[in-house]
C-alpha cells in the first residue's frame, strides 16, 4: 500500500461545510501559516523545520567536482529529497512516489531554476573544477504542505551554509580546512519561496498552507514562487478544479505578504543564530589563547 | 566521557520512534517504526508464519548505496532476532524501521558502517519499544577500537577509529546473549576475550573482572542501564495523569 | 501503594506484584506472555511472567489482571470486543471490508451484522462511510481475518450505539487517549473524581451544555466521532471546538488543571463564549 487512507465521507463533508462559514479544523483563518518554528543543528546549513505537525531536516553539503562540458563556468546545485516510511506509514522506503515528483519539481523550479544560489559563484577554475552544492530534503513528519515547508527549510539552509574556501594557486586547487580559513557564505541572489493555496465548493474557498486532511478534502491546488521583491518566478495550476484568474491575481499579493513575513522570520532566526556562533567562536578563541599562556611553564 | 543522549516518540505519524545521539563519535540518529502494517506485493511469502522486519537506512548528504544496504541486513537480521513476530496481529504483517543519519560525518561511498553501527542498533531498538512491537528481550552494543598500543578504547572518535588497528562491534542481549560480533583489522584471539569481557561490562554494567575496571574508570552507568531510563522516563512521563493519582 | 514498576520486554514480572487472594485465574493484559508452566508442588506464585513491551505495571485485584500500559502512541492492534470506529472501504457479496488502522489488512464486517438486518433491510453502506462496531474476532495464525460487528450476538441489539455513524466529524486521537477517553465516559456522569487525570469530556459538557450538548463516540483505533447537531447554527464551531481540545490535550498530555485552561480558551477563539 502506498496511498494516504482515504478521507471518510463525514470528514471531507465536514472540512467543506466548515470551510463554507470560514472555520478551519484548527481554528486558523483561511490566509494563516501553521506555527513555524525553524533551528539550526550543528554544522552549518543543518536546517530542523516545523510546520504544524509538518517537519522536515534540511542539510546543504558541498564538495569539488568537475564542472558539467557545456556549462565551464558553473557550479552544480540539487536538491534532492526522498521520502521515506519515517514521513508517512503509506510512504514506502526508496520508492518514489507522486508527491515526492510534484515536490522535487516545485523545489527545482522556484529555487534552482530561478537561479536563487548563483551557480557562476561555485566555479573554482573553469572547466577543471567547481563546488558541488547538494541539499537534502528530510521528511520526518508529513501532514500537508510538504511544499512549502521544504522550500523555507531549503532556503533557509542556503544562507546558513558555510562552505570551506577555496583558491587557485599556479593551477592547482587548494581547499582549505575550516580551522585554517574562515569558511565562506553562499552567493545568494534572492530569495523566492513557493505559497501553496488549495481550492473548495468550486474555488470560492481558497485556502494557504493547508494539513493533510485539507489537502486530502481539496478540489484543486495552485503554487506560487516569488520573492521579496515580488518578481513571480513560478506558477503552477496542473491539475483540480478550475481557478478563476483574478484570484490568481489577489492570491499573489497574498503570496508576496506572505513570502516577505517569511523571509523576516527566517532572517531573524538566522541572525540570532549566527549571534550564537560567533559568541561560542570567540569563546573558543579565547580559551585557545589561555592554551597558549600556559605553555611555556 | 559525555554519555549518549536519546528521546522516544519524538514524531507524529510514525507508530514509534526515536533519536538517539552519540557525542563520542558524533553522530545523531532519528529512527521511525510502523508495524504492524501490511507489506506491499508479496514479501511475506518467505515466512507466513512470521512478522517481516524490514530496515531503511538514509544517509544525511548522499545517497544510499551499497554500504547501506549492507548494513541494512545486518540490523535487520539483529533487530529481527528480537521481535516476537509471532504474537498477536504481527504474522504475514511488516515491521518496517527507518534510520536517518541526521547528524555527523557522511561515510565515504565504499567505507564500512562499522562505527556507525551501534548508533543504529540503539535508535532502532528504541524506536521498536516506543512502537510497542513485541520483542524478546533487549539488546545493547558498543563499538571498541584497539589502538596500536594494544589500548582498548571505547566509541573511538572518527579519527580514532581510522587509526585504530582493529574495530569491533558487539551487540549483548539483556540476557547476556552474543547478538553480534563484526571486527575490522588484525587481531588475535586474546585480544578478542578481551574485547568481549570489556563490552560484556559496558553493555551491562558487570565490571567486576579485574582488568575490566581499567581505562576509563568514571564510566559507571551500562549502556542497557541507560536503554531502560530512556524508556522508564518516557513511560513516566506519559504516565504522570496515573501516577499522580497514586 | 507501592512505587511503580516499570517493566522492558525480557523482563519478568515480580511475584509481589501479582494479585494473591483470589480464586478466579488470572487473566493477562497485552504486552506479557507466560513462559514455563507453573511447578506442581509450588503453588501458583511460580509462574513466570514476562514481558514482550515496555510499559508501566498494572494490576486489578478485583478482577485478578495484570497489564502493562504501553506507549500511547503505538498503532492499534484490533482485540476481540474492542469498540472501533471503522471506515467503509468497498463491499462485497457477503462482507463490507473496513479500514480499522490506515495500511493495514482490511477488516470484515458482515451485511447482515447491524441490527434487525436481513436481505431486504441490510443498509447500504458506501466507501467512505464510518461504522461504529465492536471487534468480534481476531482469528488464529497467520493471515487471520479480523471479524467486526454492530449488533450484540446475544441480543441482536445494537447496545452502545454501535451502527452507522451518520454526519459528524471524526478526530484522530492516539490510542493511549482512545483508551482513556472510553474509560472517562463509562464511568458514571456523577462522578467526581477525574478518571485518567482526564477532566476534558466533563468541562465540555458543562459549558456546551447551553449550546446544545454533543455526541461522542470513541473507538479505540484513535478515533473520535462528534456530533453537534443538536447545536444548530454553531454547530460547526462546536465540533471543531470539542476536536481541538481533545487532540491539543492528548499531543501535550495536559494536566486536569490544563485542560480547563485549554477548554476556556478554545471556547474562546472559536467565539462560542465571550
Amino acid at each position: 500500500m502506498s496511498k494516504e487512507a482515504q478521507l471518510s465521507v463525514a470528514e471531507r463533508d465536514f472540512i467543506l461545510e466548515a470551510l463554507r462559514q470560514d472555520v478551519r479544523l484548527d481554528g486558523r483563518k483561511p490566509d494563516e501559516y501553521r506555527p513555524l518554528d525553524i533551528s539550526f543543528g550543528e554544522e552549518y546549513g543543518h536546517v530542523n523545520l516545523q510546520l504544524g505537525k509538518t517537519h522536515v531536516i534540511v542539510r546543504i553539503s558541498a564538495e569539488v567536482t568537475k564542472p558539467r562540458d557545456d556549462r565551464p563556468f558553473d557550479g552544480l546545485f540539487n536538491i534532492n529529497m526522498e521520502l521515506t516510511n519515517m514521513g508517512s506509514p503509506a510512504w514506502e522506503s526508496g520508492r518514489s512516489n507522486d508527491l515526492e515528483a510534484a515536490v522535487t519539481h516545485t523545489l527545482d523550479r522556484v529555487i534552482r531554476h530561478s537561479n536563487a544560489l548563483d551557480t557562476e559563484s561555485l566555479c573554482i577554475l573553469k572547466g577543471v573544477s567547481c563546488w558541488s552544492i547538494r541539499a537534502d530534503v528530510h521528511v520526518l513528519d508529513y501532514d500537508g504542505n510538504l511544499t512549502d515547508a521544504a522550500c523555507i527549510a531549503t532556503m533557509a539552509g542556503l544562507q546558513h551554509f558555510r562552505r570551506p574556501d577555496a583558491v587557485v594557486r599556479n593551477g592547482q586547487v587548494i581547499v582549505y580546512g575550516v580551522e585554517q580559513r574562515v569558511p565562506v557564505a553562499l552567493n545568494i541572489t534572492h530569495k523566492p519561496l513557493s505559497v501553496t493555496f488549495h481550492t473548495y465548493n468550486d474555488s470560492k474557498h481558497i485556502i494557504l498552507d493547508a494539513t493533510l486532511k485539507e489537502e486530502q478534502a481539496a478540489e484543486g491546488d495552485l503554487v506560487i514562487g516569488i520573492n521579496n521583491a515580488g518578481d513571480l518566478c513560478y506558477v503552477s495550476k496542473i491539475q483540480g478544479a478550475p481557478v478563476d484568474a483574478m484570484a490568481i491575481v489577489t492570491k499573489t499579493s497574498v503570496a508576496w505578504e506572505k513570502v516577505k513575513t517569511l523571509n523576516a522570520t527566517m532572517d531573524k532566526v538566522l541572525q540570532a543564530d549566527l549571534a550564537k556562533r560567533a559568541k561560542v567562536g570567540m569563546a573558543d578563541e579565547s580559551r585557545a589563547t589561555n592554551d597558549r599562556e600556559v605553555q611555556p611553564e | 566521557m559525555v554519555g549518549p543522549t536519546a528521546s522516544l516518540s519524538i514524531l507524529q505519524r510514525a507508530d514509534g520512534s526515536a533519536t538517539y545521539k552519540c557525542p563520542a563519535t558524533g553522530y545523531t540518529i532519528l529512527s521511525a517504526v510502523n508495524g504492524p502494517v501490511e507489506l506491499p506485493g508479496r514479501r511475506d511469502a518467505l515466512k507466513p508464519e512470521d512478522a517481516t522486519v524490514e530496515v531503511f537506512v538514509k544517509p544525511g548528504t548522499t545517497t544510499g548505496g551499497v554500504g547501506e544496504r549492507a548494513i541494512e541486513t545486518t540490523l535487520k537480521s539483529v533487530l529481527g532476532d528480537i521481535v516476537l513476530g509471532r504474537e498477536k496481529g504481527f504474522p504475514r504483517r511488516g515491521v518496517v524501521l527507518t534510520l536517518n543519519i541526521v547528524g555527523g560525518e557522511n561515510v565515504e561511498r565504499g567505507d564500512s558502517y562499522l562505527t556507525l553501527l551501534p548508533a543504529l542498533l540503539h535508535a532502532g531498538l528504541l524506536a521498536m519499544i516506543s512502537a510497542s512491537i513485541p520483542l524478546s528481550m533487549t539488546l545493547s552494543a558498543v563499538l571498541l577500537g584497539v589502538t596500536d598500543s594494544g589500548e582498548i578504547v571505547q566509541n573511538p572518535s572518527p579519527a580514532a577509529a581510522k587509526s585504530a588497528v582493529s574495530l569491533h562491534v558487539l551487540a549483548i542481549s539483556s540476557k547476556d546473549h552474543l547478538l553480534l560480533n563484526q571486527s575490522r583489522g588484525r587481531f588475535d584471539f586474546d585480544t578478542w576475550e578481551l574485547i568481549r569481557a570489556r563490552a560484556l561490562s559496558i553493555c551491562q554494567g558487570a565490571a567486576n573482572d579485574g582488568d575490566v575496571a581499567m581505562g576509563e574508570g568514571t564510566n559507571t552507568a551500562s549502556v542497557n542501564g541507560f536503554i531502560r531510563e530512556t524508556a522508564e522516563d518516557q513511560i513516566y512521563s506519559a504516565y504522570a495523569h496515573k501516577l499522580d493519582s497514586i | 501503594m507501592s512505587a511503580p514498576v516499570v517493566l522492558l520486554p525480557g523482563d519478568e514480572v515480580p511475584h509481589d506484584r501479582l494479585p494473591t487472594k483470589n480464586s478466579n485465574p488470572l487473566r493477562l493484559g497485552p504486552g506479557l506472555r507466560l513462559l514455563s508452566q507453573p511447578s506442581p508442588k509450588a503453588g501458583d506464585s511460580n509462574h513466570v511472567l514476562t514481558a514482550t513491551q515496555a510499559g508501566l505495571l498494572t494490576t486489578d485485584a478485583k478482577r485478578n489482571t495484570v497489564s502493562l500500559l504501553s506507549f500511547p502512541n503505538r498503532r492499534y492492534v484490533p482485540t476481540t470486543n474492542d469498540l472501533i470506529i471503522a471506515q467503509i472501504h468497498h463491499s462485497s457479496i457477503d462482507f463490507f471490508h473496513c479500514i480499522v488502522t490506515p495500511n493495514t489488512a482490511h477488516a470484515l464486517l458482515g451485511q447482515l451484522s447491524f441490527e434487525g438486518a436481513n436481505k431486504k433491510t441490510r443498509p447500504m453502506l458506501k466507501q467512505g462511510e464510518l461504522v461504529y462496531a465492536r471487534v468480534q474476532s481476531v482469528g488464529v495464525g497467520a493471515g487471520a481475518e479480523v471479524e467486526l460487528t454492530c449488533v450484540n450476538p446475544a441480543t441482536g441489539k445494537a447496545d452502545g450505539g454501535l451502527g452507522p455513524l451518520a454526519g459528524g466529524m471524526v478526530f484522530d486521537v492516539s490510542t493511549g487517549m482512545a483508551a482513556r477517553l472510553i474509560r472517562a465516559s463509562s464511568a458514571s456522569a456523577d462522578e467526581t473524581d477525574p478518571v485518567d487525570g482526564l477532566i476534558i469530556l466533563g468541562e465540555l459538557g458543562r459549558k456546551l451544555e447551553s449550546l446544545g450538548g454533543f455526541e461522542l463516540a470513541v473507538g479505540r483505533n484513535g478515533k473520535v466521532w462528534v456530533d453537534c447537531s443538536n447545536a444548530g447554527e454553531g454547530s460547526v464551531s462546536v465540533t471543531v471546538a470539542i476536536g481541538r481540545c481533545l487532540q491539543e490535550t492528548d499531543q501535550h498530555n495536559l494536566h486536569p488543571h490544563d485542560q480547563k485552561k485549554l477548554v476556556t480558551r478554545i471556547l474562546r477563539d472559536m467565539k462560542l463564549v465571550s
